[in-house]
C-alpha cells in the first residue's frame, strides 16, 4: 500500500515523541488500543491550568505507519490548543490531512480516542484535586 | 445449498452469483469445519476452473470462470483460516467491529462523554511496556551491545506466557463456535444465544490481536 508523503514525512520524524510525567497533576494520559490489528498508542498532555492551554504534548505508538503519523499530527495539533478546541478534533480531520485511506480509518480513530482520553485523564485529576479539602495550617 | 458453479445439464461455467462463501462451498454457517474437506473441494473447483480448460470458449464463459476463480481463493483462504473464519461470519452476522468503533468515537465526542475502551486498561498497559522493553532491547543491539542475560531471560519467561494466553484464547474461540453451531438449524431472527455467542467471538478476538502481536514481536526480538 502507498503511504502519502505526509505520512511518510511523520513517520520518518515523528514530532514529539517521548514521555510526560504521568504522576504530575498537570499531566493526562491516553493509552489507548485497536483490537482491529493489536496496535496501541498513548498520548500525554501538558495542560496550563490558568489558561488551560494545552503547553506540551508527547506520544509513543507501536503500531503501523498511519498510527504513528497521525498521532504525530495530533500532538503538533494539539498543542497551543486550549482543551475544548482540542476535543474538537475530529478523526476524519487526520484521515483529510495525511490522505489515508480507507483501511486505515481506525488508526486516525486511534488518535482521536487517544486525545480524548488524555484530556479526559487530566480533567479527572483536576476534579479531584479541587475536591480535596484544602489543608489548613493550624 | 451447493453453489451452482456448473450447469447442471451441459456443465458450462454459471454467471458468479451473489453468495457468501459457506454456501459456496456447500456448506452450512457453521464454524466448526472439515478442513481436510474444505481442501479437497478446493482443489477439485480450481482444477474445473482453470484458465486453460477455457481457452476455447466464449468471451462470457472465459470471464466467469475468472471470476469464479477469484472468489474461489478469497473463500478459501478465508475459511481455512480459524480466526479469518470467525471475523468473516461475524461480518455476515452484521457485527461491524470497526463501525462500531467509530461509532462509539462519534458519540463520545458528541457527548463528550467516555469512550471505553473494549479491553482492560490493564491489558494496554502490559502490552505498551512489553513494547518498551522490546524497543529498549532492539536499540542496545543496534548499539553493539550484548544482550542483557536478564533481559533474555525475562522476555523468554515471558514468551511462554504468551504462548500460553493465546492457545487459551484459541480455546475459548472454539468454545464459541460450538456455541454457535449448536443453535444451527433451530436459529431464528434475533435468537438469544446465537447473539451471545457472536458477542463472545467479539471478545476473543478483540484480546488476541493484541497477545498475537506480543507472541510475535517478543519472537522477533529473541530471534534477532
Ligand atoms: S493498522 Fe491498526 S492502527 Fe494502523
Amino acid at each position: 500500500m502507498a503511504y502519502s508523503d505526509k505520512v511518510i514525512d511523520h513517520y520518518n520524524n515523528p514530532r514529539n515523541v517521548g514521555s510526560l510525567d504521568k504522576s504530575s497533576p498537570e499531566v493526562g494520559t491516553g493509552l489507548v488500543g485497536a483490537p482491529e490489528c493489536g496496535d496501541v498508542m498513548k498520548l500525554q498532555i501538558k495542560v496550563n491550568r490558568e489558561t488551560q492551554v494545552i503547553e506540551e504534548a508527547k506520544f509513543k505508538t507501536f503500531g503501523c505507519g498511519s498510527a504513528i503519523a497521525s498521532s504525530s499530527l495530533a500532538t503538533e495539533w494539539v498543542k497551543g490548543k486550549t482543551v475544548d478546541e482540542a476535543l474538537s478534533i475530529k478523526n476524519t480531520d487526520i484521515v483529510r490531512e495525511l490522505s489515508l485511506p480507507p483501511v486505515k480509518i481506525h488508526c486516525s480513530v486511534l488518535a482521536e480516542d487517544a486525545i480524548r482520553a488524555a484530556i479526559r485523564d487530566w480533567k479527572t485529576k483536576q476534579e479531584q484535586t479541587a475536591s480535596k479539602p484544602v489543608e489548613t495550617k493550624a | 445449498m451447493r453453489a451452482a458453479h456448473f450447469c447442471e445439464s451441459c456443465g458450462k461455467v454459471q454467471p458468479p452469483a451473489p453468495t457468501d462463501y459457506f454456501s459456496y462451498f456447500g456448506l452450512p454457517r457453521k464454524l466448526n469445519i472439515d478442513t481436510a474437506q474444505l481442501e479437497r473441494e478446493f482443489y477439485r473447483l480450481s482444477r474445473k476452473l482453470h484458465p486453460d480448460l477455457y481457452a476455447r470458449a466464449s468471451e462470457q464463459e472465459q470471464e466467469w470462470s475468472t471470476e469464479r476463480s477469484s472468489l474461489l481463493n478469497d473463500a478459501y483462504r478465508t475459511l481455512r483460516d480459524p480466526v479469518a473464519r470467525t471475523e468473516y461470519l461475524l461480518k455476515l452476522e452484521g457485527v461491524q467491529l470497526e463501525e462500531q468503533s467509530k461509532a462509539a468515537t462519534d458519540r463520545a465526542r458528541e457527548s463528550g462523554g467516555e469512550k471505553k475502551q473494549v479491553v482492560p486498561p490493564e491489558l494496554l498497559e502490559e502490552v505498551f511496556e512489553l513494547n518498551m522493553q522490546l524497543q529498549e532491547l532492539k536499540l542496545s543491539k543496534q548499539m553493539g551491545e550484548a544482550a542483557d542475560e536478564r533481559v533474555v531471560r525475562d522476555l523468554t519467561a515471558a514468551k511462554q506466557g504468551f504462548e500460553a494466553r493465546l492457545s487459551g484464547l484459541d480455546q475459548r474461540l472454539q468454545q464459541t463456535w460450538a456455541a454457535w453451531d449448536e443453535r444451527s438449524g433451530q436459529r431464528h431472527e434475533g435468537d438469544a444465544e446465537s447473539r451471545k455467542a457472536l458477542e463472545a467471538m467479539v471478545e476473543v478476538l478483540n484480546t488476541r490481536s493484541y497477545i498475537r502481536n506480543l507472541v510475535r514481536d517478543v519472537n522477533a526480538a529473541l530471534e534477532a
